[in-house]
């Protein structure tokens, strides 16, 4: 049961790992728009012939 | 239907005259707009928005396109707006217009066409498209051409700062909902942990010090918000709801550490209590901001979309210029019913001021010569030229804008009332929780102080003050995303209790446009004569007469007169000096007070006319009739409708206009048994509104114009109509952003709704403190049940008040 010593301190690190995820998908705007990142997704982007390429 | 309009599917109501052939087969289109609209859609490549976007889809009708859009592109105007990095330049744009997904597909394609556009993103929930472009290749000026082309209006917008400021907070209440999400999910298996024993054996004292490093930084990090406002509203001798919170959750961490500390072998660490209450009620605080600043973003689109423009008089010509570009010492014209752009002193004309906005006094102030104005007061009647003195940044309009806010989020009535209760209901707590520790603690010290800090934690003061303001949230940003801008959230609560709707006539049951069908000329004068010196005087009014004649005299190309001296009596008429003559333009009965009097044969044939539906106006020159005006005006196609449905409900209905009654009658003939009330003037609108609500009626009123203000004011509840004029607008309770008016319906629905859920949400929270407080203060209920059904009332009400928003949902 020793193992709980090192388990939890590491489980804890792992979770501070978990929020720093969290924080930086809140700080680059992940949540800013719910609705339309979810729809857009299922807008199909038909190749149209006559987009001019980014220069 | 086939009938519908093959872009914006809106009933056609002039079939065949906008047909189009569209990719070899020929559709329907209500107006030319949306021909043009679906062609440059097709054109583009585009067309497979219309399999995204969804039936019935309800497209707004493109926008005429007035505004200029060159003027944006000057370097001066975009300095206000505008990210610079060199040429690369980025833009917060409000879009008019965006319904769905498929028109997020439509924006964002049709602009990435453009070279030199670099990025375009469109948030649906805010409704804005974050534009980053080259300056170099592409204009914004084109920019916002091609956006009007395919049916969206765009306004370049000034994140203002409280709306950024609301923003902050609520990510920084993310934040604090993440981290004590973590906290609670980790301390739950240590809790289980020693619940399953391990609270006995060898490894007690280490999962014990494992909560207490997890709990410490969540008390503080994620609660701190809760200390801050218990400690602060102390200092300010105002109990509040997060002082209990503080209180439980301090006491509880305190008593858990020192057994940890310690190492106590008697007693247990209640680490998750603290945590999981902390998290949920920062999740119901979290719900409540979304709710908050999907409203708050409603309201300020609503004020954002207002002119931004302003008529500065350029070597003696009328020039449409943004606000931000008028120059101190320039002359500005102000037109009845606009809201004045920036500070300054009249030196021409006079109007009456409406400054509710800064004296909070809503008579309007006559304003004449040498009189000071101030920008963001609203002209009600009269025309006048205003030096400019203080612009943009230096005027009153950043605090106005602050205070519009205010005066938004102005509280519901029985909100208030919970507010004055919360104080009171936190000491009752408070005392509740001594004399349960008082009694308690001749036996047992940790009984004493377990059972008071149940006490403290399950009276939640959170539910019962959220019952009402958290609905009203939760009901405006329903009520946004249907159209129905909820200005005034107790309108909400009232209109459920209507008993009489008053609907203005010209411009709410019609469309306000009218036609001229005929112009009739007395004397020597010639009809070109009579149209000049009719839109001479209109020239500068925005009454939907004005429009008429002015549009008239443009078809005709007939050029203008100057004028001056203009006044007009809202819903009588107008009386200007054009060409050093005295011109009058008014209704039969407001020539009477200036003597002047039509014979019987002209009345006669006024009389057949009105009886047609074709209302009247006179002009008289120099005191002697000599012109008649024949004008119509067509109902709206779904007014028939709405009566029926209010009808249904019980409601009363009276027309109130200022026309005369038969051509009331004519226009309102096929509506069946309503009240009609014709040649009221505005005061009268007030005083008639007045009466019914002397014999204890709810009134509601519907308009749109300058003459209805003072109804839309007086009425229990004011609905005014988003194209509507500014002054009807700032006095409505609600705002129908769509103009239609079977909103109005949707608006009542809404409401009921509303009060239903907001007196459920009452009878939840008090059941539930009168269940539990007892409870606890014998001792029955231990901290961590607190915990758990604290909260669960609050999301109860939460929970609850959301059922609002499934009501437009099916």
């Amino acid at each position: 049961m020793e193992v709980i010593y090192g388990l939890l301190p590491g489980v804890l690190l792992l979770g501070i790992v978990g929020i720093g995820i969290f924080f930086w998908a809140v700080r680059s705007g992940q949540y800013d728009d719910m609705d339309g990142a979810a729809n857009r997704i299922l807008m199909d982007d038909e190749l149209i012939v006559d987009v001019k390429p980014k220069e | 239907m086939s009938n519908n309009c093959y872009h914006c599917g809106l009933l056609i109501e002039s079939i065949g005259l906008f047909n189009a052939s569209v990719n070899g087969i020929e559709q329907e289109f209500c107006c030319f707009g949306c021909v043009t609209v679906c062609q440059t859609i097709y054109d583009a490549g585009l067309q497979s928005f219309y399999n995204k976007a969804p039936e019935g889809r309800g497209l707004a009708p493109s926008h005429d396109v007035n505004e200029k859009f060159i003027l944006y592109d000057s370097d001066e105007l975009q300095l206000d707006y505008v990210e610079k990095h060199g040429d690369e330049r980025k833009i917060n744009l409000l879009i008019e217009g965006i319904h769905c997904a498929a028109c997020v597909w439509l924006i964002e394609r049709s602009v990435a066409k453009l070279s030199g556009i670099l990025s375009a993103e469109v948030n649906l929930t805010t409704k804005r498209l974050l534009l980053h472009w080259n300056n170099e290749k592409v204009s914004l000026s084109l920019i916002l051409r091609t956006l009007t082309q395919v049916g969206y209006l765009a306004v370049p917008f000034d994140a203002d700062t409280a709306e950024e400021e609301l923003a902050h907070r609520h990510l920084s209440l993310l934040y604090r909902m993440g981290m004590s999400g973590f906290a609670m999910m980790n301390l739950m298996w240590i809790s289980i942990a020693l619940y399953a024993g391990a609270d006995q054996g060898g490894f007690r004292n280490w999962f014990q010090w494992v909560g207490l490093i997890i709990a410490t930084p969540t008390l503080f990090y994620a609660g701190y918000p809760f200390l801050k406002n218990a400690v602060s509203g102390l200092r300010r001798g105002y109990l509040t709801m997060d002082l209990p919170i503080a209180i439980g959750t301090i006491s509880t961490y305190i008593y858990s550490a020192y057994i940890t500390i310690m190492n106590r072998i008697i007693g247990d660490v209640y680490f998750d209590t603290v945590v999981n209450l902390l998290f949920v009620i920062l999740v119901g605080r979290y719900f409540e901001s979304i709710s908050r600043k999907r409203a708050l973003s409603a309201t300020s689109r609503l004020l954002e979309l207002q002119p931004k423009l302003a008529t500065v008089i350029v070597h003696g010509e009328n020039e449409v210029m943004p606000v931000r570009s008028v120059i101190i010492g320039n002359k500005v014209l102000v037109k009845p019913g606009e809201k004045i752009p920036v500070d300054g002193i009249i030196v021409k004309g006079q109007g009456a001021v409406d400054e509710s906005i800064l004296t909070g006094e809503s008579v309007p102030v006559i304003k004449v010569v040498d009189d000071r104005v101030v920008a963001g007061s609203i002209n009600g009647e009269g025309a006048f030229i205003i030096i400019v003195e203080r612009i943009l940044k230096d005027t009153a309009l950043a605090r106005i804008v602050t205070l519009m806010e205010d005066a938004q989020s102005s509280k519901a009535r029985i909100q208030s009332v919970a507010d004055r209760i919360v104080p009171w209901f936190v000491l009752i707590t408070l005392l509740l929780a001594m004399l349960t520790f008082v009694y308690w603690n001749h036996y047992s010290f940790e009984i004493a102080l377990l059972s008071s800090t149940s006490v403290l934690i399950i009276t939640c003061p959170c539910a019962f003050g959220l019952a009402t303001p958290m609905s009203v949230a939760v009901a405006s940003g329903v009520g946004a995303s249907q159209g129905i801008l909820v200005r005034q959230g107790s309108a909400l609560e009232t209109l459920s209790q209507a008993t009489h709707v008053f609907f203005d006539k010209t411009g709410t049951l019609t469309y306000g446009k009218l036609r001229i069908v005929k112009i009739e000329a007395f004397g020597n004068f010639t009809v070109d004569v009579i149209l000049i010196f009719a839109a001479s005087v209109e020239q500068y009014s925005e009454h939907s007469v004005a429009l008429a004649l002015y549009q008239a005299a443009i078809n005709k190309q007939l050029s203008l007169l100057p004028l001056s001296g203009f006044i007009s009596s809202p819903g009588e008429g107008v009386k200007a000096m054009v060409d050093d003559k005295q011109v009058l333009i008014g209704t039969q009965a407001w020539l009477l007070k200036y003597e002047i009097l039509a014979s019987s044969e002209l009345k006669y044939q006024v009389d057949n006319l009105e009886q047609k539906g074709i209302s009247c106006v006179f002009i008289a020159i120099e005191g002697v009739l000599s012109g008649l005006l024949g004008l119509v005006d067509d109902l709206r196609p779904e007014v028939k409708a709405i009566i029926t449905i209010l009808r249904e409900w019980n409601i009363d209905i009276t027309v109130l206009s200022g026309d005369r009654k038969s051509v009331v009658t004519a226009v309102t003939a096929n509506l069946g048994n309503i009240n009609r009330l014709a040649e009221v003037s505005p005061k009268d609108k007030s005083n008639i509104i007045r009466q019914l609500q002397l014999k204890g009626e709810i009134v509601v009123m519907v308009g749109d114009g300058i003459n209805d203000a003072p109804a839309l004011i007086q009425a229990d509840v004011g609905i005014a109509l988003a194209y509507g004029t500014d002054v009807s607008i700032e006095s409505a309770d609600i705002v129908l952003s769509y103009n239609n008016l079977q909103q109005i319906a949707q608006a009542r629905r809404l409401s009921d709704k509303t009060l239903y859920i907001i007196k459920q949400n009452i009878v939840l929270s008090v059941t539930y403190n009168v269940i539990m407080v007892p409870l606890a203060m014998m001792a029955l209920v231990s901290p961590i049940v607190a915990a758990f059904t604290m909260p669960l009332s609050s999301l109860l009400v939460i929970g609850n008040s959301a059922r609002i928003g499934r009501l437009f949902k099916r």
